[in-house]
């Protein structure tokens, strides 16, 4: 947990002397810094800012404190009190860099009603965090068939012919599997996605190349999809409904530049193969 | 029509699967995920068909809906958040090929040599993110509306 926390900034001046007000103070201070953690997991795997929000306000009011919580693209900023306002304490903590995960999510999410039925304590959701992060894998390979399969379906909803999903299908395969490669030797999440578009579009252009079904520019057109950033545009629109226009404008910039980077592999792709995209 | 419109369900469905596992939902929403976005992108199918006649727009808000209202419905069942099946059975719906179409545009009006071309190059560019855009607010909105409209169902379903 340290790792995350950057700095924190211990604001309980007001000194107390009675056991009463002692123990708030300890509270306020590991309850802050729960969230913090509980935070950056959960906007890292993908959450919308209204349910941070409202988790991790319904988890510091278990507790009887509230938290006040500015939510930064890249970092969380705190501030957990106890109502009688004689504990307070402040942190900031970087939000996690992790693929999303709405495995991770709905289990924190479960989590946040857990403390405040009371039946989870916080040295334990702690522990609950780590075994969760750590149970949170996928085999690529599954994903890698998963993923050809859908793209070809996808292909189909476009009227693609049969050929054309088989060879999207092909070519969503390979892309994924450059991804899946590339992304374990640490390569820029843009990088890998020019040359993991470059290699579909390549692929997927076959079928115009050598005129083996009828429906050529189907599986060229769908033959990327797969690399568009779905949940980031739709996340950045919902934090745009809900008012959270930073989050929302750094979402979005990410979805567009990620889909930017798509663009450019698929014309690289579509000019080596002298197709033309309209 | 009835076969197209089961077939137009079940390729959605296949596809809401594979694009939500790259998100990695809790096995017990695969399920969900799938019936919604079949429903979803049929509802849209049948509204875009011309026995219906409903542009791309309102097709996508309105489908957005139902996916919105099932989701929230579902989503106690399963013990997750309403978005963990929301947002996977939307993705059959993302707009990808006006994202980039709308970039390949841009890039056609940095290349083009006379203004007739430049200008054609910028409707493309424009059109196609214009319509990438608006289908990305419209179904945002159509899918946030029974999370509005349902808002202690939609953030106790996971208690």
């Amino acid at each position: 947990m340290t790792g995350t926390i950057r700095n924190t900034i211990d604001c309980t001046t007001t000194v107390t002397t009675d056991c009463d007000s002692a123990r708030h103070a300890t509270s306020a201070r590991s309850m802050c810094l729960f969230l913090a953690e509980y935070g950056v997991w959960l906007l890292g795997s993908g959450a919308t800012c209204i349910r941070l929000e409202k988790n991790m306000k319904r988890i510091a009011a278990s507790a009887d404190m509230e938290v006040e919580i500015t939510i930064m693209p890249r970092h969380l900023h705190l501030t957990v009190w106890s109502k009688n306002h004689r504990n307070i304490f402040t942190t900031v903590a970087t939000v996690k860099n992790c693929p999303i995960s709405f495995y991770v999510n709905s289990r924190l999410s479960t989590m946040s009603w857990e403390i405040a039925d009371g039946r989870l304590s916080i040295a334990d959701a702690y522990r609950q965090i780590d075994s969760m992060v750590k149970s949170d894998s996928q085999n690529p390979w599954i994903l890698l068939l998963l993923v050809a399969i859908a793209n070809a379906a996808f292909c189909r909803l476009f009227e693609g012919d049969f050929i054309a999903m088989g060879v999207v299908a092909v070519a969503t395969a390979s892309g994924y599997f450059m991804k899946i490669n590339l992304l374990r030797h640490h390569v820029d999440v843009r990088v890998m996605m020019i040359l993991c578009a470059f290699v579909s579009t390549v692929i997927g252009a076959t079928d115009y190349l050598f005129s083996l079904g009828t429906t050529p520019m189907q599986a060229v057109g769908t033959s990327v999809l797969y690399l568009v950033p779905g949940i980031p545009f739709l996340n950045s629109f919902s934090d745009m409904l809900y008012r959270h226009y930073i989050c929302a404008f750094s979402r979005f910039m990410d979805a567009v530049v990620l889909t930017g980077c798509l663009s450019i592999g698929l014309c690289l792709g579509m000019w080596l193969m002298r197709i033309g995209m309209f | 029509m009835l076969l197209q419109i089961l077939q137009d369900g079940l390729f959605a469905a296949i596809a809401a699967i594979g694009f939500a596992a790259i998100s990695r939902p809790p096995k017990s929403a695969y399920l969900y995920c799938a019936i919604i976005a079949a429903v979803g992108h049929s509802a849209r199918f049948l509204l875009m068909s011309p026995a219906c006649g409903v542009n791309i727009l309102g097709a996508t808000a309105i489908a957005a809906f139902i996916v919105g209202l099932l989701s929230v419905w579902l989503a106690p069942k399963a013990k997750i958040p309403p978005e963990t099946c929301l947002f996977p059975s939307l993705l059959p719906m993302i707009p990808g090929m006006y994202a980039y179409r709308a970039f390949g545009g841009l890039a056609l009006c940095l290349t083009g040599s006379s203004e007739a071309t430049f200008s054609h190059d910028f409707y493309l560019f424009a059109s196609n993110g214009l319509t990438c855009l608006f289908i990305l607010l419209v179904m945002v909105i159509g899918a946030t509306i029974p999370i509005f409209l349902f808002r202690r169902r939609s953030f106790t379903a996971t208690r």
